[in-house]
């Protein structure tokens, strides 16, 4: 009579022992992505499965999960959900998940299926194939998700398209495209890591919490069924860069040195989160300032760094700049933001007087110092019968790809700008940050695909505002200001023909 | 340092390099002092266009949607960090003004 495995043994024959040691080809040949870092890896038998999860069982709960979230998504859109949200303009922060995040989720579904295959010890590949079919499911669920959305609102149509083209989203392509172009080594410290791990509760809470303040119950859902998910990869990042630095002390500057990029490229991006977080949400969660307090210095700092201090790592260089930022970072962006967003799929406009005092008491030392004063200076001129828009294209960094929005560290009114010259030509970065990270590779940043060099060239469509806003693939009423906007009249015309309820 | 690559000889051009805009070069031009642009904004010009028309057909059309500035009033002009005092009738390539320099101003 056949012997029922225990969960153990299944999972052990179900992945380790489906690996086999080559006998006509070399191991070189058969894995040729894993020696170019510089990475050693002495045993590949020493890395220890986080999860002991097989497929079948994999299967069963994801099912469980998927079932409940479409649950609510058909729910949410029998019970026309989207009008008992808190205001129109929450939608906006979706636009930018959808936007931003869910192609990262699909890139990485693809880079860790090709990681799947070329790891040379069945541990970590099994790891990267669940989280392939993870991340595959959260484009699904975010695309299903949100789509709800897109019979009502624009700016939700074209978002595949709009990440490969659009000036705002080359700061999330080029962060994963960076990643995706590393080896398969870098790739683990950049996604499992610094995104999954360092910086994950700064990227995904805000948008999950901002669900639930703001009505949006699906993605609230989406959000708990991604969750496990999530803990999951924060799991395998710590396990992975354990497992690395384990294996041989050669490997510590190195991993060093990637803690030290991926930490800086995954803070710049969160900026666009920052944004967010302080701005878009009708209904507040909390501000980027205590978001950063509480999910970085002292989950990361005080907890995280100080384990990983016995193998000799320290935090990230730059660490500093955060921190000195935190009372600059959110305004700096959605001022940007404010200025450059009749070229955004999404809407911005001014914060109300209610606004403005909560942001004066979140950010009690800069912010009527430093910000009020702008957001007064736009109610002028929009007072005047006009509406602010930068009509000049932004300088990028050659890195990061945002503009070149930040300020110095000890001087909040001048832009921090940064340049090297490298084989005759110049180049600009927004701080220290990314210009350590181009001088390390040069030859690797000097292809960056910057959204504004290449309307230059004419590659986006046209030399006029009209054409490039086409080839963005822009509709009427994605973009601009808020107040006034498609979305903000058609909620309003909603509310006003609504029946009264019980 | 040189970059991690799979293979040696790693060498690409840059995607930004000069020759991919004719005759043109991009400037980055940058206001200090006035929040208002959150960033120094790119313009492509031809490096013979003096400094004069520069100001006329780029840096004023920029800076004007800021009702408060005069845009006669520009000066204490860097490029690419150094102090410089442009004439009129000098064309950017008199200026030493390369591709991709920054040009800043106050107001």
């Amino acid at each position: 009579m056949a012997r029922k495995l225990s969960m153990k043994q299944r999972y052990a024959a179900l992945t380790r022992d489906l690996d086999w040691t080559p006998s006509y080809v070399d191991e070189e040949k058969l894995f040729p992505y894993t020696r170019f870092e510089g990475i050693k890896v002495n045993d590949w038998a020493a890395w220890e499965d986080p999860f002991r999860l097989t497929v079948d069982s994999y299967y069963k709960y994801q099912a469980e999960k998927d079932k409940r979230l479409y649950a609510v998504i058909d729910s949410f859109a029998q019970g026309q959900g989207h009008l008992s949200l808190s205001d129109a303009s929450y939608i906006n922060a979706m636009k930018l998940f959808i936007q931003g995040v869910t192609p990262i989720e699909y890139a990485a579904n693809r880079h860790f299926s090709f990681l799947a295959r070329h790891y040379n010890g069945p541990g970590p590949r099994f790891a990267a194939l669940c989280q392939s079919v993870d991340e595959l499911r959260h484009t699904q669920t975010e695309a299903h998700t949100l789509s709800a959305y897109n019979k009502y609102y624009g700016g939700f149509h074209s978002w595949p398209k709009q990440f490969d083209r659009v000036w705002y989203l080359s700061v999330p392509k080029s962060f994963i495209e960076d990643a995706m172009a590393s080896g398969p080594f870098e790739y683990l410290i950049a996604v499992s890591f610094s995104f999954e791990y360092l910086l994950t509760n700064l990227l995904f809470v805000p948008f999950m919490s901002g669900a639930s303040f703001n009505g949006d119950v699906p993605t609230m859902t989406f959000g708990f069924s991604a969750q496990s998910d999530e803990s999951r990869h924060m799991t395998l990042g710590l396990e992975a860069i354990k497992f690395l630095l384990e294996q041989d002390e050669a490997n510590v500057p190195i991993i060093q040195k990637w803690i030290d990029k991926w930490f800086w490229r995954g803070y710049r991006l969160v900026s666009l989160i920052a944004a967010m977080l302080d701005y878009m949400l009708p209904k507040k969660v909390m501000s980027w300032k205590e978001s950063f307090e509480l999910y970085f210095e002292e989950q990361m700092l005080e907890g995280l760094f100080k384990d990983l201090e016995f193998y000799g790592i320290r935090p990230p260089a730059d660490v500093a700049v955060a921190i000195a930022e935190k009372e600059h970072y959110s305004h700096q962006a959605y001022w940007t933001l404010y200025q450059y967003s009749y070229a955004a799929g999404f809407t911005t406009t001014i914060p109300d007087a209610e606004h403005l005092d909560w942001l004066s008491a979140q950010y009690p030392d800069t912010f009527d110092k430093y910000y009020r004063p702008l957001w007064e200076k736009a109610a002028k001129i929009e007072a005047d019968g006009g509406r602010f828009f930068n009509t000049g294209l932004p300088q990028l960094c050659q890195v990061c790809q945002l503009p070149m929005l930040f300020t110095e560290v000890d001087d909040p009114e001048v832009v921090a700008v940064r340049d090297t010259v490298f084989e005759g030509e110049r180049y600009h970065f927004c701080s220290d940050g990314c210009a350590r990270i181009f001088a390390d590779e040069p030859e690797k940043y000097v292809q960056a695909w910057l959204p504004v060099h290449q309307i230059l060239q004419g590659s986006c469509g046209g030399p006029t505002l009209p054409e490039v806003l086409a080839w963005y693939g822009f509709q009427d009423g994605d973009s601009g200001e808020y107040v006034g906007s498609a979305d903000q009249i058609d909620w309003q015309q909603w509310h006003s023909d609504e029946p009264v309820r019980s | 340092m040189p970059v991690t690559a799979l293979y040696p000889e790693y060498k690409y051009p840059s995607r930004s390099r000069q020759e991919l805009y004719g005759d043109d070069i991009l400037v980055h031009v940058g206001l200090r002092g006035n929040r208002l642009f959150a960033a120094p904004s790119t313009h492509r010009v031809p490096p013979a266009m003096t400094f004069a028309a520069f100001l006329t057909d780029i840096v004023t059309p920029w800076v004007s949607s800021d009702p408060e500035l005069d845009p006669q009033g520009l000066r204490g002009w860097t490029l690419d960090g150094s102090a410089i005092t442009p004439e009129d009738t000098a064309t950017l390539a008199d200026l030493g003004v390369g591709h991709k320099s920054l040009l800043t101003f106050e107001a």
